[in-house]
């Protein structure tokens, strides 16, 4: 598997979190950050399941997800689940840097998330 | 700064328009609206217009060059303005800025929006560019898959139900049956979307947990209003003339993910209360509401969040029928974006449509409410990244 190329960025001013990037900080405009590699599992935070998907993707349905890293990362990923039976708020989530959809032929790389029992 | 009247209104019946481009459309409406001001000799100034999607789903740009064209409204200025489905306001915002600023006199604002003539997978594909495009719109999240996370969020903070968004849907769509701009004028029950065995194939789950009747439909359309200073209004119009009594807009953080409360629709509240002060009045002042209802719990939503409920208490509000008509707000008398439809960029210009008709007391029983004064419109655009709130006012 390989690593998860997100980045993070923490205002070194204020210590908020963001991703995606931003040139100042939501909460105090400053603008020195410093670079956060998402740290271990991840918290579900928000989720749905989507059967009216947009052009792209062949699939039946996708269940999208918000997730929260240990170190304040949130992103958004697809959760590697048949149905939402098993799919909590606040349920740990293992991630994965997969190829989450084709375009052009070609794989997108992005982030995904496995449900932890 | 000058006070801004609406001197005329048009909109065309929304739907399926295969018949119609985009232009044909902006054009009928504003016909409409000049037609409906009686303008006489006097000269249009500036044309604004309202568009998101021309580019991706038309291969069409310069819109409101097109138009001005097309109309023979030469040399008057033309600007496009693009700001998702909270292009119809901004238009508006802009076109009442360039009156009250006394630059122009005479303004003309047209939204408009074809999405029929692409499939619904191209259409659901058009509406997702304007998520992030690097954290959001590559996992193929929809803007139905936004308001999935965020009502799932509601229900989990504040109790909110299905039946209360169910409450919503049919209010709004029977309210629809009576409009002759909407674009859905079926009738729907309690028991064939939410009670019945049959309820689980007539409303199928969209993006869980939101089902087909808490969303708006794919729509073709187009509507305009003309506006002048005031002064001029009460020598030209024959109708009571509309003023623009206050506006409001914010915005909030691209994707929800950021939000410190995603429940929490600051730029919404933001909007509202700009509004609110610059009109000199509150939320226990509007007479009647068009809110930006694309999934039913945008209407929930904005309803607490302009301040007419506390949060948490806009569903059961609803279900307690007192935004109907006869309700202490009603809200979306037109049948909203639910029944209307919701041609993005034309929705923000309909909502002033119909509010305008409301305040000059136009509509037919069923419809009107009596005796309407203060209208208010919540156009919102992205998922409450850009939101605006304009309140007009009847005046004496």
């Amino acid at each position: 598997m390989s690593e998860i190329k997100i980045t993070g960025y923490k205002c070194k001013a204020c210590g908020r979190v963001h991703y995606p990037k931003h040139e100042q900080c939501l909460t105090c405009k400053g603008r020195d950050f410093e670079p956060l590699t998402p740290d271990g599992n991840a918290r579900l935070l928000a989720y749905t399941q989507i059967f009216n998907l947009p052009w792209g993707f062949d699939e039946r349905f996708l269940i999208i997800g918000v997730g929260e890293f240990e170190n304040g990362i949130k992103a958004m990923g697809q959760i590697k689940a048949d149905s939402l039976d098993k799919i909590k708020t606040g349920m740990e989530l293992k991630p994965s840097w997969e190829p989450v959809r084709h375009q052009y032929g070609e794989p997108v790389y992005g982030l995904k998330f496995k449900p932890l029992e | 700064m000058r006070d801004v009247a609406i001197i005329g209104v048009g909109m065309i019946p929304f739907g399926r328009r295969d018949q119609d481009s985009l232009v044909d459309m902006l054009a009928y409406a504003s016909l409409k609206a000049l037609d409906d001001a009686q303008l006489g000799d006097k000269a249009v100034d500036a044309v604004y217009v309202a568009n998101m999607g021309g580019g991706i789903l038309q291969h069409q740009t310069a819109i409101a060059s097109a138009l001005v064209d097309r109309l023979s409204l030469l040399p008057a200025a033309a600007d496009t303005v693009e700001n998702g489905p909270a292009s119809g306001a901004s238009a508006v915002k802009n076109g009442v800025l360039a009156v009250a600023s006394g630059y122009y006199d005479v303004v003309l604002v047209a939204g408009g929006e074809k999405m029929r003539e692409v499939s619904g997978w191209r259409a659901t594909d058009f509406v997702a560019t304007l998520t992030h495009p690097e954290v959001e719109y590559p996992y193929g999240i929809t803007l139905p898959g936004m308001a999935g996370m965020f009502t799932r969020l509601y229900m989990e903070k504040y109790g909110l139900t299905r039946e209360m968004l169910t409450a919503v849907a049919i209010k709004n769509q029977t309210v629809g049956t009576l409009n002759p701009y909407a674009h859905v004028t079926m009738a729907i029950t309690k028991e064939g979307i939410l009670e019945s065995p049959h309820s689980v194939v007539n409303n199928p789950i969209i993006a869980d947990p939101l089902h087909l009747y808490d969303a708006c439909p794919i729509s073709d359309g187009a509507a305009a209003v003309l506006l002048c200073p005031l002064e001029m209004a009460k020598k030209l119009t024959k109708h009571t003339p509309v003023v623009i009594a206050g506006f409001g807009q914010a915005t909030d953080t691209h994707t929800l993910q950021e939000r410190e409360d995603p429940t929490d629709l600051k730029a919404v509240t933001l909007a509202a209360q700009q509004a609110f002060t610059m009109a000199g009045i509150g939320p226990e002042d509007i007479d009647v509401a068009e809110l930006h209802d694309a999934f039913t719990i945008l209407e929930v939503a904005e309803s607490e969040h302009v301040g007419f409920f506390k949060k948490g208490e806009g569903g059961k509000a609803a279900l307690a029928g007192r935004t109907k008509l006869g309700g202490e707000i009603p809200i979306n008398v037109s049948g909203g974006l639910k029944a209307r439809g919701h041609p993005v960029g034309a929705t923000g210009v309909a909502q002033v449509v119909d509010i305008t008709w409301q305040l000059r007391h136009e509509l037919p029983e069923g419809r009107q409410v009596l005796g309407a004064t203060y209208g208010l419109t919540v156009n919102f655009g992205g998922f409450g990244n850009n939101v605006l709130s304009l309140i007009l006012k009847r005046s004496a």
